[in-house]
């Protein structure tokens, strides 16, 4: 367990160096702010292109602003793991060093990404503020459930970990595009997993790929927790599920996951090694 | 006689360091080098071997002084030198892993404007040369390093440079590749006319043999600069002695004893190496003395020639590396 | 004095490992077609969930075609030198007498392969899955407005890129910083002109900003399209920016480098 805290640590340690030793603290403050409140804005004046006002439809603002900003976490994370896999493997040269210590090579990733989890909290935290003080987000902190919240974060992150777990796994095996695989696999969970808008609007197929990702039933509790006051099930089309059973919901893909991503990496890895991937440069 | 490099007074500073202060990486060079020469840059790690070969590669700027080469400024003239010389580094990792050996060094070719069919000849002739003809459609990401340093040694040449730097071109390679190359590269100053090297190395054989001058710097300095034979005659009056013992405390001791002008030694398996660089030979009685003293036993006692190696701890006080 | 057939063996030679890349590695289609073409999907399906017209899924489409562009303006080149200098090619590229530019021109070519193939991917889910109607005005003028939008990002691209010459990880963040920020504020999904007229003017500067609103206004007949200047001037001020961009681009490139090799930071890898 020593061993498992301390690799954890040095992993998390090392995440940090490499996002912000680069520059001023003050200039990684705006970058840490700027991007996400920019992404944000895209979808935000889409909206106010079609409706005019957020009070118009403030319901599905709401789904679609807080649904947008926790989404982060499944951006941000699984891009930060991929990248840790390609930049240690082509640009430091350090992957099989690492691959190679008597560590825990899930922890190593799991460290790497808590960095990116930590800077995502305060991105969504100030693209909440910034909802609610610019946007007229319908957001009280004082309806919030923060026990149901707090719960779900786990799991939700928990979840996303495992599924950037066997991203790594399918990165060994992959060359490098550069944004190619985060925009791609992370477009994947903002298609299906209702993120901006309802699965209800996907055709019936899209739908049930929707209902098996656990990322669905995570954005559909943490609105329902911060959101308690809103009637966001009409939107999300998941009305007829109570909290509990979306959080059994949860419960039960994210098992799923665990086990379909533990399965990934391992076998990923078996094929990175048969094949010497491990070690490979395909930078072009 | 036509200068391919010269260095007045190159001085090079790196800016201030947190709480230390500037770097001083090179400090008043003075350097010629002549057309057609075969030169050596010997120093330690640090020296400054690789800040001044990228300034005349016309990669970095002097802070002072004045620098040409193949009789063109490095500051203003860059664009007049680049056709005409070329680079090559130890452990160099450039190209690109899926390529082929042989497209990574026709690509190469093609930012010097070589013509295809002439690209394609030379490589087909220098990877013949280097024994690389049956890795020349091999990706690079599946060559050995010895294997790939090599096709950065081809990829230097290829372009038929008038100079070329080599920066410990031999590094991680076998000794047969070693010799092919010192061999190549002898051939390639001595045969043509026009052509000059200027290479660094930590072997210090390799400058011997290869080096029709040797220059020896340290801490951004030039210590000596001379043909090695000369520079091994200034160490002459100093003797050099090996000797071998059983290992005893205290033998760092032994550097500061009168008449001692330089000293290594290296242990190994209960035995010790030492090398003496000695202002006298009688010093060598007290050396003994100084050991049997610490009940050490005399295994055997040597006189030497002085080397390069001899000539490098005695300008620089340490060995190599 | 420009060599040019140095800078065209030069170009041809850089072009050929993202050609070649490209079908040796062929997970790029998967990671750089397939996948984000479901991002484009979403943006598409969050309109519909808005009951937006049915032109807004043309807007989505058009600029998830351009994107294709920027995001290879960006990062297959702009920040490739940051790469190449992570790699140790970058001094092996300063060493050689060829023009800086002719080595970007290279990745671009080589880069527009699978780009290309990216734009018409999107183009074609457009139509054959989401039903896009088009009613181009003006082939002519539209196939020009391409091109403009194209010579004139990649001069940008080119400009940015001398920052690699100097910087290194700062640059890359700042590449990174700057994507999203260039999709809201040159109306990637949407009529630029919604930004209000002295935002649009000051997105204008870059060049998908106008490309886009112009293409809008010659691939769509309705009243959303909202064009933020009229069709000639928008294609005016595109080929001006072609000009500056790429002028500018062989200046910055040249000063930027200057000041790389004054400071030592030229070839300095892991900044």
């Amino acid at each position: 367990m020593r061993d498992e805290l301390r690799t954890f640590r040095y992993a998390a340690w090392l995440g940090w160096q490499m996002e912000a030793n680069w520059t001023q603290p003050w200039f990684f403050l705006i970058y840490t702010v700027a991007k996400p409140i920019a992404g944000t804005l895209i979808l935000v004046v889409m909206y106010l292109v079609v409706q005019s006002s957020v009070l118009n439809d403030p319901t599905f603002f709401a789904y679609m602003y807080v649904g947008n900003a926790f989404y982060m976490y499944v951006a941000q994370v699984l891009f930060g793991i991929v990248m840790v896999i390609h930049e240690d493997r082509e640009h430091y040269q350090t992957l099989k060093q690492i691959y190679i210590a008597p560590i825990s090579f899930y922890t190593y990733i799991i460290g790497r990404a808590t960095c990116k989890i930590v800077l995502t909290t305060i991105a969504i935290f100030i693209t909440l503020v910034f909802g609610v003080q610019a946007l007229d987000l319908s957001l009280d902190l004082g309806q919030v459930d923060w026990g149901l919240l707090a719960i779900s974060m786990l799991l939700g992150l928990l979840c996303i970990c495992m599924i950037g777990i066997a991203l790594a796994g399918i990165s060994f095996l992959t060359a490098r595009h550069g944004m190619g695989i985060n925009e791609g696999i992370a477009g994947m969970f903002y298609l299906f997993c209702g993120v901006v808008f309802p699965i209800t609007v996907l055709p019936g197929w899209g739908q049930a790929v929707g209902h098996v990702i656990p990322i669905t039933y995570w954005l559909e509790i943490v609105r329902r927790a911060l959101l308690p006051g809103m009637d966001i099930s009409s939107v999300s089309g998941l009305q007829d599920y109570s909290s509990t059973e979306i959080f059994v919901l949860l419960a039960v893909s994210s098992a799923l996951f665990l086990v379909l991503s533990i399965g990934i990496f391992r076998y990923a890895d078996h094929l990175a090694r048969k094949k010497g991937k491990l070690d490979m440069t395909t930078t072009y | 006689m036509v200068q391919a490099i010269e260095a007045k007074a190159l001085t090079r500073v790196f800016g201030n360091k947190k709480g230390k202060g500037p770097l001083i990486a090179l400090e008043n060079v003075d350097l010629n080098v002549a057309e057609g020469e075969l030169f050596g840059l010997l120093g330690p790690n640090g020296a400054g071997k690789t800040t001044f070969i990228k300034i005349l590669a016309t990669l970095l700027l002097p802070s002072f002084g004045e620098v040409k080469v193949l009789g063109h400024d490095v500051v203003l003239e860059a664009q007049k030198i680049r056709p005409r010389i070329n680079m090559v580094s130890g452990g160099e990792t450039s190209g690109y892993g899926l390529l082929t050996v042989k497209e990574n060094l026709w690509m190469f070719s093609q930012f010097y404007g070589i013509p295809g069919k002439e690209a394609k000849r030379r490589i087909d002739e220098m990877l013949a040369t280097f024994g690389l003809e049956d890795k020349a459609n091999a990706k690079v990401r599946t060559i050995s390093t010895g294997q790939r340093q090599k096709m950065n040694v081809v990829r230097g040449f290829v372009t038929d440079p008038d100079l070329i730097f080599l920066d410990e071109p031999t590094l991680g390679l076998d000794v047969n590749a070693s010799i092919a190359i010192r061999n190549y590269i002898r051939h390639w100053v001595k045969d043509t006319t026009g052509k000059t090297v200027l290479l660094t190395t930590h072997y210090m054989a390799e400058a011997d043999f290869l080096c029709d001058r040797v220059a020896i710097i340290d801490q951004g300095r030039i210590l000596a600069c001379d043909t090695p034979a000369n520079l091994r005659r200034s160490v002459r009056r100093a003797s050099i002695f090996t000797l071998a013992t059983t290992p005893f405390d205290g033998i760092t001791g032994l550097g500061g004893l009168p008449g001692v002008s330089g000293f290594e030694s290296t242990t190994s398996e209960g035995r010790v190496e030492m090398r003496f660089s000695l202002e006298d030979e009688s010093v060598i009685a007290d050396i003994v003395s100084f050991v049997t003293a610490r009940r050490a036993k005399v295994l055997s006692v040597s006189k030497g020639e002085p080397t390069l190696e001899d000539v490098f701890i005695q300008l620089v006080g340490r060995a190599l590396g | 004095m420009i060599d040019w057939k140095l800078n065209y063996r030069a170009l041809l030679g850089r072009a050929y490992p993202r050609i070649i890349g490209a079908s040796r590695e062929p997970s790029w289609m998967l990671f750089d077609i397939v996948l984000p073409l479901l991002g484009i999907a979403a943006f598409i399906y969050y309109y519909r969930a808005m009951g937006a017209p049915e032109v807004f899924t043309g807007f989505v489409v058009l600029g998830g075609v351009m994107t294709a562009f920027w995001l290879n303006v960006l990062w297959s080149m702009a920040t490739q030198f940051y790469w190449e200098k992570e790699t140790g090619n970058l001094q092996l590229y300063m060493l050689a007498p060829m023009s800086r530019m002719a080595v970007l021109g290279g990745m671009a070519v080589g880069g527009i392969f699978f780009t290309t193939i990216r734009a018409a991917s999107t183009f074609i889910l457009g139509f054959l899955v989401f039903g896009v109607q088009l009613q181009v005005s003006n082939l002519g003028g539209l196939v020009a407005t391409f091109c403009l939008t194209l010579f004139a990002l990649y001069g940008m691209g080119m400009m940015f890129s001398s920052l690699y010459m100097l910087y290194g990880r700062g640059a890359w963040h700042l590449s990174n910083l700057l994507q999203e920020p260039i999709y809201l504020v040159s109306g990637i999904y949407f009529p630029v002109k919604q930004l209000g007229f002295w935002t649009a003017l000051t997105a204008s500067v870059i060049p998908i900003t106008l490309g886009l609103d112009a293409m809008r206004q010659l691939m769509f007949a309705s009243p959303s399209v909202q064009g933020f200047l009229p069709v000639e001037v928008e294609a005016l001020v595109l080929a001006a920016l072609a000009v500056l961009f790429l002028i500018g681009a062989r200046y910055s490139l040249r000063y930027m480098e200057y000041l790389g090799k004054r400071e030592g930071r030229l070839t300095m890898r892991w900044q």
